[in-house]
């Protein structure tokens, strides 16, 4: 599972800039609530794996920052200023966790996965003997045909098929050997469009459904008549559309598809309560959940579960027991991830009080009462996590210092995104502590989301009189990390930042979206592999810094001319567009990547 | 268009092709063996004499191979080679038909699939009519059989 890294990172604040098109940056806009998209890179866990089960959330889209949020949270800050721990800042993210999914975003075509021909060929079709048309069929030789209609999007081949009668028996094969289809159901869609299209392809093992009109138990109903094979479905909606699906509706079609491998559901708050029961399911991903009274997770084989329930303050939800009954049935589970407002140290304890050994990936977001005697729990019942998401929880540095003791064996990825607790130091004692650490993600932490108001233009000018006692720590930090595996590293919002210092030989990807009081003077990045930098919100003198930073680090390795000596004796030296030289003797035909780092400031 | 030799190349061995209407061409081995049929006779040692292509005209054919040159030379960064293959399929109907047959005959998958997508792309988005225009194709249904196979292939939002 691959969440969309750079989406939470750039579009939660309300200065920052959200990556979709047409997407809003100003605070005012903030108000609207609404789920952006992006386009889905490969994401977080910066392993470009292909099928790679990266358990991490990302938040992404609207700031739902209402005015009463703002005010309590000025209240609690006056009232509290004299203890050492900070309340959580107020939710200025609204976390509509997406995942990244080699979906395409193109919202015109939706690729349909047809297999390659040799599956698919009857005996007569192999035989090429006249590889030319007909020059009165005008068409194309039957092996050349199938290779462009299978390219075609699920609508284009219905077009296609009409065309004439050869065109029609090799849309009609390639329906028949779909194993994938990826669809997105138009806002009018007729009604049985689904129907129809899924019937054609009774062999489908893989269903992505992107809907834009509401979608109903007749919806599942359909699916769970026309694709018998079915083992990994999902559905998604758009931001327009409703999901009226039941939670005995759910289970039912749970309980039917015995073959049903993985299930991702979005728009999932009318499911009110669900009992499944399945002892193939393996991954489900449930979203924007609310209210759930009761929940039965029968499935034995589950490895990876999501359940993302929605902002909205007054949701019901008994989370601890929830997870008490996860916890007894499931434990065969890998991945968790779970995010709520109403996530707390007893959800915690009833997670360790369970037994899951194979327990890999946690992440609990959004729990502002999860502390560091969770941490302690978490580290002392299941001390091989690799990936570990608390952000947004109330964890301090000493809870980091559990963390840096338990897992440094195992822990690759950690996030800590709006922890309002640790600090710098914190962070750095991370770096140092853990070895196989390759992406974290440290966003909002260093910096006072208070005074973290936009229309205060600027703030180039401390007025260090103004700032009490517990915010120094706050200000003016450094950060100077040395690190042999780190590939992607988040300090979005760290406004706090005044320098960093980074020597990362294995860092592609570095987020410093808002990182305004960075000083350009007091930047050194000496990560030879960087892809990508993300300054959006930076000052200009900070982006030109890193943009004349990173070229700097590319000049440098292109300091290698290869010459070849030719059999005449002559030498000829080649300027190669590539940065190493051993590619040149390489025999393979390998594509040369050149490598630019480019600077993202939207 | 003769020999294509890149600097790159060290073999220096040469295969000679005639194509369908008696134009020869000189290309690297390197370079040929994109093509699968060429490859196999590379393997097996049958390369003398010129290999006649019946089946593909000069000008297809200079065409293909200098993609296959392109294709060939290890310098060249992958940004490079998209937006030359991009440029390159960029063509008529009349010589993409070409290129359609040439690299489905010589087996050449990339070029083919290069191709196909690109054919691919002329269809989208258009009714079955306008498809049949594109590529001139006859309408060989009944009426009965086109509102059988109409109904069956039922648009999203209509007719």
């Amino acid at each position: 599972m691959q969440h969309h890294y750079h989406h939470r990172s750039q579009s939660h604040l309300s200065a920052g800039v959200p990556t979709t098109p047409g997407g809003e940056t100003q605070f005012a806009s903030e108000a609207k609530l609404g789920k952006k998209r992006g386009s889905y890179n490969c994401g977080r866990c910066g392993l470009p794996k292909k099928g790679h089960s990266c358990h991490v959330a990302i938040t992404t889209a609207a700031i739902e920052s209402t005015p009463t949020h703002a005010d309590s949270s000025v209240a609690i800050s006056a009232t509290s200023s004299l203890s050492t721990t900070r309340p959580p800042p107020l939710r200025q993210h609204c976390s509509n966790l997406r995942r990244a999914l080699s979906f395409d975003d193109d919202v015109e075509d939706v690729r349909g996965g047809f297999p390659e021909p040799e599956a698919a060929y009857d005996e007569e079709d192999l035989q090429f003997d006249d590889p030319f048309p007909d020059p009165d069929s005008g068409g194309f030789p039957p092996g050349c045909l199938w290779e462009i209609l299978r390219r075609l999007p699920p609508v284009g081949l219905l077009a296609a098929a009409r065309v004439c009668k050869g065109w029609r028996e090799t849309a009609r094969k390639l329906w028949r050997a779909a194993e994938e289809l990826r669809l997105r159901v138009p806002a009018r869609a007729q009604v049985g469009f689904v129907g129809s299209v899924l019937q054609k392809c009774p062999g489908l093992v893989r269903l992505s459904l992107r809907m834009e009109s509401d979608v109903d138990a007749t919806m599942l109903a359909c699916i769970a008549f026309s694709c018998p094979n079915l083992e990994f479905m999902e559905i998604l909606k758009s931001d327009t559309a409703m999901n009226r699906i039941t939670g005995d509706e759910l289970g039912r079609f749970v309980a039917d598809k015995r073959c049903l491998k993985s299930l991702k559901m979005e728009g999932c708050s009318n499911l009110g309560g669900f009992v499944l029961c399945s002892s193939s399911l393996s991954t489900l991903w449930l979203s924007d959940l609310f209210s759930l009274s009761k929940t039965v997770f029968n499935c034995p084989n589950l490895k990876e579960i999501s359940l993302e329930f929605s902002r909205q303050q007054n949701d019901s939800t008994d989370l601890t027991s929830m997870v008490d009954g996860l916890g007894r049935y499931c434990t065969r589970l890998q991945n968790i991830h779970m995010a709520s407002l109403r996530l707390s140290h007893s959800v915690v304890l009833a997670l360790t009080g369970a037994q899951l050994r194979w327990l890999r990936m946690l992440s609990l977001v959004l729990g502002s009462e999860i502390t560091d005697a969770s941490v302690a729990a978490i580290a002392s019942s299941y001390p091989n996590l690799e990936l570990l998401d608390l952000s947004g929880s109330s964890i301090s540095d000493s809870g980091i210092g559990m963390i840096c003791n338990v897992f440094p064996e195992t822990l690759s990825r950690l996030l800590l995104a709006l922890c309002p607790n640790i600090t710098s130091s914190g962070i750095q004692f991370v770096t140092a502590q853990l070895p196989l650490l390759e992406l974290m993600d440290c966003g909002m932490t260093i910096c006072d989301p208070n005074s973290e108001n936009p229309l205060a233009g600027e703030s180039n000018d401390w007025e260090l009189k103004n700032i009490s006692k517990t915010k120094l720590h706050l200000v003016h930090q450094k950060l100077i990390i040395k690190h042999n595996r780190l590939k992607k590293l988040s300090l979005w919002g760290c406004s706090g930042l005044d320098a960093l210092y980074l020597n990362c030989p294995e860092l592609n990807d570095l987020n410093l979206n808002s990182c305004k009081n960075l000083h350009p003077e007091r930047l050194l990045l000496q990560c030879g592999n960087l892809e990508s930098v993300h300054a959006s919100g930076c000052q200009e003198l900070l982006i030109e810094a890193i943009e004349s930073q990173v070229s700097n680090d590319f000049l440098a390795m292109e300091n290698v001319l290869p010459c070849k000596r030719l059999a005449d004796g002559s030498k000829r030296v080649h300027v190669p567009h590539f940065l190493s030289a051993q590619s040149y003797d390489d025999d393979k035909k390998q594509r040369v990547k050149r490598q630019r780092c480019n600077v993202l400031v939207r | 268009m003769s020999s294509s030799s890149s600097p790159m190349q060290s073999t220096g061995r040469k295969l000679k092709l005639k194509s369908k209407d008696d134009e020869t061409f000189e290309v690297e081995e390197a370079v040929a063996v994109k093509s699968q049929i060429f490859k196999y006779m590379v393997e097996d040692g049958v390369s003398n004499g010129p290999i006649p292509l019946p089946n593909v005209n000069g000008k297809t054919l200079a065409r293909v191979l200098q993609w296959c040159q392109k294709h060939a030379d290890p310098t060249i960064t992958e940004d490079e080679l998209n937006k030359y293959d991009a440029g390159f399929i960029d063509v008529d109907q009349a010589v993409l038909y070409d290129l359609l047959m040439a690299a489905n005959y010589l087996n050449i998958e990339e070029l083919l699939k290069l191709a196909c997508m690109r054919v691919a792309d002329m269809i989208k988005g258009k009714s079955p009519d306008e498809i049949r225009r594109t590529f001139n194709i006859k309408n060989d249904f009944t009426p009965e059989e086109e509102e059988e196979v109409r109904k069956e292939n039922a648009w999203a939002l209509g007719p």
